[in-house]
């Protein structure tokens, strides 16, 4: 299998045909890894700028009452993960800064794709592309007429003859079109790794990144490789392979997620937010003194301090109010949010089965992942923004209701030593290993796809194919 | 001159031997009872019309095809039952030669050994392609500037280091000019002596009458006439020939 594999290569390495190509992809690759690091370095720097400004902003903000610094509120701008650089994911589309503030939960904005004109049907030009699209597309070039071309020319007759099974060459000759894929692929990872700052996370997801991208070439390496040797001739191998792939990588994946929407579908913007507003307006109203729910609740703290009014009461009731009101707004937030995080995971989950039958939705769904851009890495963050404005406004309401001020007492302020005092918003992109369990479906179906095809090559292929 | 019954031939041990196979594709029979027997230094030669069941013969031979009947032996091994034993004792040439052209002709004869296990030295492959008449110059050459002679004895090369017993020829002559067609027979000729068994499927009579032994005629997958070679002239076997075509 080895003088099989070191032949193709030799073949490969003297056919102009094949080093030309070779050397497009590898210097494509080369330009698109290092502009997508420096563009998302460019990123991360106007990022940390603008959330170092907010900060700044805020520790010298000039001494105000805690419930309007409450209302000044903070920005949490979405931090990029190094590997956003090799696939962009969901990033584009969604928004990058969400404004936390007091009694609202804001809809995250600014995404790159509202604001760029130069973002097409595929988005940037990332790595992603290439390895996911053109090499797996060149590697079925190559493949097609790996076998085809043999029975055509009737070495394949000799070849058999010579002693090595039709299963073995074809074998052999997919591993090594799949290696040439793998080089291509550990090419993009070492010159990802040798341009930006690596720490052992993204090592880690590198890693991953290998196994899926290597499972796949694998996979179309040997599907296009096996359809080369069962097939008559070059043209019928090439355009059973090219239609398989266009069923994967366009197909499939557009009418599986419109199945996937429809079966669970998410409320509409409007509806959502009609029915969060409805939800809200049933807690107190912590500006309205006449609101019933805030009666019942000056009722319990008056009996709870044994005064009879609200000014003889050491802290400052409108603080108790107003967070009150908060604690109330962030169960609608989960109650509402909480639903549709739980319909996309089930859109998630669905749209991970499909992996069964199209293993492109699953290196799609891996590729996005292990870069830190799907879903479920930006859920992550809307989360932990949330969590943080909680930490914010409760911080803000309990120095309001427990600071020194009295009830009714709109102008005691805090100065910036408070406001400094308050921790700022960091974020960190969760660890794969906490995530993996999300993936091992896809994880899976690629194993099972490379499985599949290795046993169609072993038991589907006999003698009567050489001629 | 020889019937289709007079199957006595050289008193040697045979070789090649089918018996009675017959093979349909779908309505079309493409052999039809056919029975040859080839013995050791014999070369046979099987003479037809395109379509007329040659390389249906030679691929039952060669264990690519299965028979609906009858029996194909190679050095006492039925090539159907156990294909691969059998095959190790044969060398096959098809009509177009078309090894890898960007590889030299000592890269592929190296190749092809290595694809069935036997490692030789360069010294010894480029005796191989020397004793098929490839000029040394031409060796180190890449095979896309071969001629389709060259081709063709790099190909006999590749069978000649299997030390194969039994040579298996689909058109061998094909495209070859007159000279590469008689350094062919020549080489041939060489084998046989040294007790191997051809069979050479052709359509081309005066090849087939300068190289072979033994010729038989086949005709709609039937073998209508057999002969040797020393008993007709060319044009008798023309004659012959063109005779059962029209029959």
């Amino acid at each position: 299998m080895i003088d099989v594999i070191i032949n193709e290569w030799k073949i490969l390495f003297r056919n102009r045909l094949f080093i030309y190509p070779t050397t497009f992809f590898v210097l494509s690759l080369m330009l698109v890894v290092i502009l997508g690091i420096v563009q998302n370095n460019n990123q991360e720097k106007f990022r940390n700028k603008a959330q170092n400004h907010v900060r700044q902003q805020w520790e010298s903000l000039e001494a105000m009452n805690p419930h309007r610094a409450a209302h000044y509120g903070s920005y949490a701008f979405k931090p990029l993960n190094i590997l956003n650089s090799m696939d962009s994911g969901i990033n584009e589309l969604t928004g990058n800064v969400i404004k936390l503030e007091g009694h609202v939960q804001n809809e995250i904005v600014y995404s790159e794709a509202s604001q760029s004109l130069s973002m097409s049907k595929f988005g940037k030009l990332k790595s992603s592309i290439l390895l996911q699209y053109v090499i797996p597309l060149f590697l079925i070039f190559l493949a097609y007429g790996s076998m085809s071309n043999e029975k055509e020319t009737q070495r394949l007759k000799i070849l058999v003859f010579q002693g090595i099974s039709l299963r073995r060459l074809t074998l052999a000759k997919s591993l090594s079109i799949w290696l040439y894929g793998l080089t291509l692929l550990v090419f993009t990872i070492i010159i990802q790794l040798l341009v930006s700052e690596t720490s052992l996370e993204t090592l880690y997801r590198l890693l991953l990144i290998i196994i899926s991208y290597g499972a796949y070439y694998y996979i179309i390496a040997s599907v296009s490789t096996y359809l080369s040797a069962r097939l008559k001739n070059n043209s019928s191998a090439l355009s059973s392979i090219l239609a398989i792939w266009i069923v994967w990588t366009i197909f499939l994946p557009k009418i599986w997620g419109n199945a996937v929407e429809k079966i669970h579908s998410l409320p509409s913007r409007k509806t959502f937010q009609t029915v969060m507003k409805e939800d809200r307006s049933k807690g107190i109203d912590g500006h309205n003194p006449t609101d019933k729910r805030r009666e019942e609740l000056k009722v319990r703290f008056l009996a709870e301090y044994k005064v009879d009014s609200l000014k003889n009461l050491p802290i400052n009731f409108d603080g108790i109010v107003m967070q009150e009101d908060e604690e109330y707004g962030n169960l609608v937030w989960d109650k509402h949010f909480g639903n549709n995080y739980t319909i996309l995971q089930k859109q998630k989950s669905l749209y991970q089965i499909s992996g069964f039958i199209n293993p492109f939705a699953s290196l799609q769904s891996l590729g996005m992942g292990l870069c830190g851009t799907d879903m479920i890495h930006h859920l992550d963050f809307l989360k932990k923004a949330e969590g943080y404005r909680r930490y914010l406004i409760k911080t803000l309401n309990d120095k309001h209701a427990f600071g020194g001020s009295k009830t009714g007492d709109w102008r005691w302020t805090v100065d910036s030593v408070f406001f400094k005092s308050v921790e700022g918003f960091s974020y960190e992109n969760p660890k794969i290993s906490v995530l993996i369990n999300q993936y091992l479906v896809d994880l899976l179906c690629l194993l099972w796809w490379g499985f599949l095809a290795t046993i169609m090559i072993r038991y589907s292929l006999n003698e009567r194919l050489v001629i | 001159m020889l019937d289709i019954d007079d199957t006595e031939t050289l008193n040697m041990k045979n070789l090649i031997s089918v018996k009675n196979i017959t093979k349909t594709f779908k309505d079309y029979k493409a052999v039809n009872n056919l029975s040859l027997e080839i013995g050791k230094g014999e070369i046979y030669g099987l003479l037809g019309s395109n379509g007329a069941g040659k390389s249906t013969t030679i691929n039952i031979l060669l264990g690519f095809l299965k028979p609906d009947s009858g029996n194909a032996i190679i050095n006492d091994i039925d090539t159907i039952s156990h294909y691969n034993e059998a095959r190790k004792y044969i060398g096959y040439i098809s009509e177009n030669v078309s090894l890898y052209p960007y590889l030299t002709g000592i890269e592929n004869l190296d190749y092809f050994c290595k694809i069935s296990g036997r490692s030789l030295s360069e010294s010894e492959l480029g005796q191989l392609l020397s004793e098929c008449s490839l000029d040394s110059d031409a060796h180190h050459k890449r095979m896309e500037t071969y001629s389709k002679g060259m081709r063709q004895k790099v190909g006999i090369a590749i069978a000649l280091a299997k030390k194969a017993k039994v040579y298996l020829l689909d058109e061998p002559a094909s495209g070859l000019d007159p000279l590469a067609s008689n350094e062919l027979s020549s080489l041939l000729q060489k084998l046989s002596s040294d007790g191997s068994a051809i069979l050479m499927a052709s359509h081309d009579i005066f090849r087939v009458r300068e190289t072979c032994n033994r010729i038989g005629i086949i005709k709609k997958g039937e073998l209508v006439k057999e002969m040797h070679t020393s008993e007709v002239s060319t044009n008798e076997l023309e004659n012959i020939y063109i005779e059962y075509m029209q029959s």
